[in-house]
């Protein structure tokens, strides 16, 4: 036993030391997603077929799952390539390890990345100063049908085409895109006597009185993930600007706004709501999980929530047994509406391939948005459909009149006036900058802090931030 | 600036050598005084001048100032054992490695680099080269897939400190001579006397005067400066928890499962699995178990005992504290290994003697048990900090990603946000630097204060 435990401890030590700190893995590979089918281990010929790296910061069943499915179903189809779906734990990961990637000689064909990085993946380059990204326009070069698949970027509905448009052309391929929504759980809204979802600000504070007056009221009434994006959405519904040079689209943003008048009535109505008991804050920035299982539980009788789970939500709410209802993010009364923008992602393509490597990841790019794969995607999620032809074959098969929750991100993008406002805005190290800004709002939720004054300083900050980024990306 | 600082250095490099050595030449004082200056020169030089630059602030130059000096010492560190070695000094302690030098091998000086040299190369390229990559990094400004960078100097750590360079040097120098002051007490009071007691408290107060006057040098934010004083703070709570935690709950299962009880094999062996779990999946589980919604741990409260148990995310304590009983659950098995296989080495007869005079339990355990646990005591206490300043992400980003509003943002945690989630490599870097800095700091001074109480068994 004694010498046992001696050798045991000694061997715990020699691996202690020879992994260091490095045991956390972040990144998963599923295994060759397109090789399911025998067909595409094949070419024709007898020649290798042609690896096409596919990197999507999916790890879920469902999403990484349909990605991997349409990608064995094109690899059946064009057996002379093989695309292999990895998978990454965030988008930031997705691009951090491309980037590594294009270095060492080794990139992915196309990646999966946010819309809030589009100027970052604009401005990226590799170590000798050429860009990393090729405009998907570009490689396109007007043809209609790309190895016998019909190109669909032209059909690209307008919500998501206007966002991602930048000097006229689209250089990424829209994928998952969503909007802002409000799930209520009638169920709790009828009983306090409220007869719909709420459409503004004061019918949300006045229905929230009502379902906390409840005998049996839920522990809170309404909550949303602490992200960025809400407040984004806010602001193009308040027609703000988050940056200078129309939201950074006629030029490139040296200057945000996080301290606007649109910002502090938002983040002082959250706050508002939340000092009254009736926004339940997680305590973690981003949670999605966390409000989402609060919501579901039935602790809550409203959430806002991206559309990308509305479909999956309202699934759920069956099983559980009641009524979920979805309609537009509430917005302020006081001011007129604008216009609610997108969040999502879109496919990028990297540069430096040939050409027949090239017209494969442009076959596949337009094959995975098919009408009928795009279709799918939305029916799987609720992601918006990304192409017209697409929103009219959910049409056609009578979807959603049997699903009306599924629509509501598509009417609300479909009622934005096409402002700079309501595009959003593309700025540099935006992703830094949403961070700034949930910070700053936890500190005000948390620390009972002043919000004009707390968002000054968030903005100052994020100021300085993107002027650092300008200073290394700008011209 | 450089040259007066080179002019100091050469002669403090004679000084030293004349306080460390016993019959000094004039060619060693030379010789000192050159390798002095060298080593001091290195970092300005290598750094292009960058701190003394037209547009530079005080803290800058403190910064460069305590570089150069660093440099010095380190140069004339070298410089004295290759004095020592001349003088055919014996270094280093006694022991299995004394055997072993003295022993009756006798091999080219090279055998030993030879067999060496595997474990050199992949410390070389894995790294010693990535460390000196930091080093680099830290001073710029840049972005991943960035056309340029740019050199930020002493940028990147001077936004992180107090604007003020007199308050700066002056904390630092207040805590050492208060921490020197105790000491001298100590050495000149009578054991056994009120003032020896006194010094001993005072000595531990000067030892936290360590702490307080690093939490003064970091800046709370505000007119450009990062807000690094709250980080450092939740890292002293939060790491002194998990070690204290982790080690006084580890020797106390440790010693309590050491009896002879039956089925004791499993028993330890299971209890040794914590170890086996990383650091995320700690904070999952965690995180399953005090989870406001979906917590094993709230919902049973809730519906068997009708308790509302509060959102540990919400509150900065309860955050730390699930931070804490998180990370040191997870080190408490591999604490309890150690302290197993150090328990098995309590000399039998000792304890048998002491039962003969009558000690009693807690006498045995704190007069001969303990003292015998030192090294290892020592050791863990050594491996637990390394934990708990690294490799307690994991567990951090799944139970709180820092919340409440950053309370539960440790060095580590806050290095892989700024670095990592931002993008911003410099800043990044020059936390790593500072934590790498931090760790040095501590380890060398467990070595100094309890090497002294370690005993190692023999003479």
């Amino acid at each position: 036993m004694k010498y046992r435990l001696m050798v045991l401890a000694a061997a715990i030590a020699l691996v202690a030391a020879a992994c260091g700190g490095g045991a956390d893995a972040t990144t998963t590979t599923a295994a060759d997603a397109g090789g399911g089918t025998p067909a595409a281990t094949e070419a024709p010929g007898g020649g290798e077929p042609i690896d096409i790296d596919f990197w999507v910061a999916f790890s879920d069943e469902k999403r990484l799952g349909f990605a991997q499915d349409r990608a064995a179903e094109f690899n059946a189809a064009h057996p002379e390539y093989n695309v292999k779906v990895t998978s990454f734990a965030s988008y930031n990961d997705v691009f951090d390890a491309a980037v590594l990637a294009v270095d060492s000689g080794e990139p992915p064909a196309l990646i999966h990345f946010f819309e809030a990085a589009t100027r970052q993946a604009l401005d990226a380059v590799d170590s000798s100063g050429n860009k990393i990204f090729k405009s998907v326009t570009e490689a396109i070069g007007g043809r209609t049908e790309i190895l016998g698949e019909p190109v669909v970027l032209d059909n690209v509905v307008s919500a998501a085409r206007d966002y991602y448009t930048i000097d006229g052309e689209l250089f990424s391929m829209p994928w998952n895109t969503s909007s802002t929504v409000l799930l209520s759980n009638m169920d709790i809204l009828n009983a306090a006597g409220v007869t719909k979802p709420p459409e503004t600000w004061g019918e949300v504070t006045a229905a929230c009185e009502k379902v906390m007056a409840m005998t049996d009221a839920p522990s809170g009434c309404i909550s949303w993930p602490n992200h960025s994006w809400f407040a984004e959405q806010s602001l193009g519904q308040q027609g703000e600007l988050l940056a200078n040079n129309d939201n950074g689209r006629s030029g490139r943003a040296t200057e945000v706004f996080l301290n606007s008048k649109g910002m502090i009535d938002y983040v002082s109505w959250w706050k508002d709501l939340a000092d009254k008991g009736y926004y339940t804050y997680t305590g973690q920035q981003r949670d999605w999980g966390g409000v989402d299982s609060a919501y579901l539980a039935g602790e809550l009788a409203m959430m806002v929530d991206s559309s990308s789970d509305t479909v999956i939500h309202t699934e759920e709410a069956k099983d559980l047994g009641f009524e979920l209802l979805a309609s537009f993010m509430p917005r302020n009364e006081n001011v007129p509406y604008v216009g609610n923008l997108i969040g999502g992602a879109t496919i990028w393509m990297l540069d430096g391939m040939d050409t027949t490597k090239e017209d494969g990841a442009l076959a596949f790019m337009n094959f995975f948005s098919n009408p009928e794969n795009a279709a799918a995607w939305h029916q799987l999620t609720g992601y918006v459909p990304i192409t017209e032809d697409a929103v009219d074959l959910l049409n056609a098969e009578g979807w959603y009149e049997a699903e009306p929750n599924a629509k509501v991100a598509s009417d609300q993008l479909a009622a934005a006036a096409n402002t700079p406002a309501s595009l959003g805005a593309l700025i540099g190290n935006f992703v830094g900058i949403r961070d700034i800004l949930t910070i700053a709002i936890e500190d005000i939720l948390v620390n009972d802090l002043d919000v004009a004054t707390r968002l000054g300083q968030a903005n100052e900050e994020a100021n300085k931030s993107l002027s650092e980024y300008e200073s290394l990306f700008g011209n | 600036m450089l040259i007066a600082g080179l002019i100091v250095a050469a002669f403090l490099g004679p000084l030293f050598v004349w306080r460390k050595s016993d019959s000094p030449s004039v060619a060693r004082y030379g010789i000192a005084s050159a390798a002095a200056v060298v080593g001091a020169a290195v970092t300005p030089i290598g750094m292009g001048q960058c701190a003394f630059a037209e547009e530079t602030s005080g803290v800058d130059h403190v910064l460069a100032w305590a570089l150069m000096a660093g440099g010095a010492w380190l140069a004339l560190i070298i410089t004295q054992s290759v004095f020592d070695k001349l003088d055919g000094k014996k270094t280093g302690g006694g022991g299995v490695a004394g055997e072993i030098r003295t022993g009756g091998y006798r091999m080219g000086w090279w055998v030993p680099w030879l067999l060496l040299s595997p474990t050199l190369i992949i410390l070389a390229v894995f790294l010693y080269t990535p460390a000196i990559q930091t080093f680099t990094l830290s001073s710029k400004l840049t972005r991943l897939g960035a056309p340029r960078s740019k050199d930020v100097c002493f940028g990147n750590f001077s936004e992180l400190l107090i604007t003020d360079p007199v308050r700066l040097v002056a904390y630092p120098l207040l805590a050492i001579g208060f921490i020197y002051a105790a000491r001298l007490w100590v050495t000149r009071s009578t054991p056994d006397t009120w003032s020896r007691r006194g010094a001993d408290i005072t000595s531990v107060v000067a030892m936290l005067s360590a702490f307080v006057a690093f939490y003064a040098m970091f800046s709370a934010g505000g007119g450009g400066q990062v807000a690094y004083r709250p980080v450092y703070l939740n890292t002293v709570i939060i790491s002194v928890g998990i070690v204290v935690f982790g080690m006084v709950g580890g020797l106390a299962i440790a010693y309590l499962a050491f009896r002879q009880i039956k089925g004791g094999g499993v028993y330890r062996t299971l209890l040794i699995w914590p170890y086996a779990i990383s650091p995320a999946v700690a904070g999952l589980l965690f995180f399953m178990i005090f989870d406001p919604n979906a917590g094993i741990f709230t919902y049973t409260m809730e519906s068997w005992f009708g308790i509302d148990v509060p959102n540990y995310r919400e509150s900065a304590i309860l955050a730390q504290m699930a931070i804490i009983l998180a990370s040191s659950w997870k080190i408490i098995g591999y604490n309890i290994l150690f302290y197993l296989a150090g328990l098995q080495t309590v000399s039998i007869d000792q304890v048998e003697a002491s039962l003969i005079d009558g000690a009693s339990a807690r006498q045995r355990f704190t007069k001969i048990v303990l003292p015998a646990l030192s090294p290892i005591t020592f050791f863990l206490l050594v491996t637990n900090l390394t934990y708990a300043f690294f490799e307690v992400y994991g567990t951090i980003d799944f139970m709180t990603k820092g919340a409440p509003a950053g309370k539960t943002s440790v060095a580590i945690y806050e290095i892989i946000r700024v670095g990592v989630n931002n993008g911003d490599l410099g800043r990044g870097a020059a936390q790593s630097v500072l934590l790498f800095l931090a760790v040095i700091g501590v380890t060398l001074w467990q070595f100094r204060t309890s090497g002294e109480r370690v005993s190692y068994g023999g003479s």
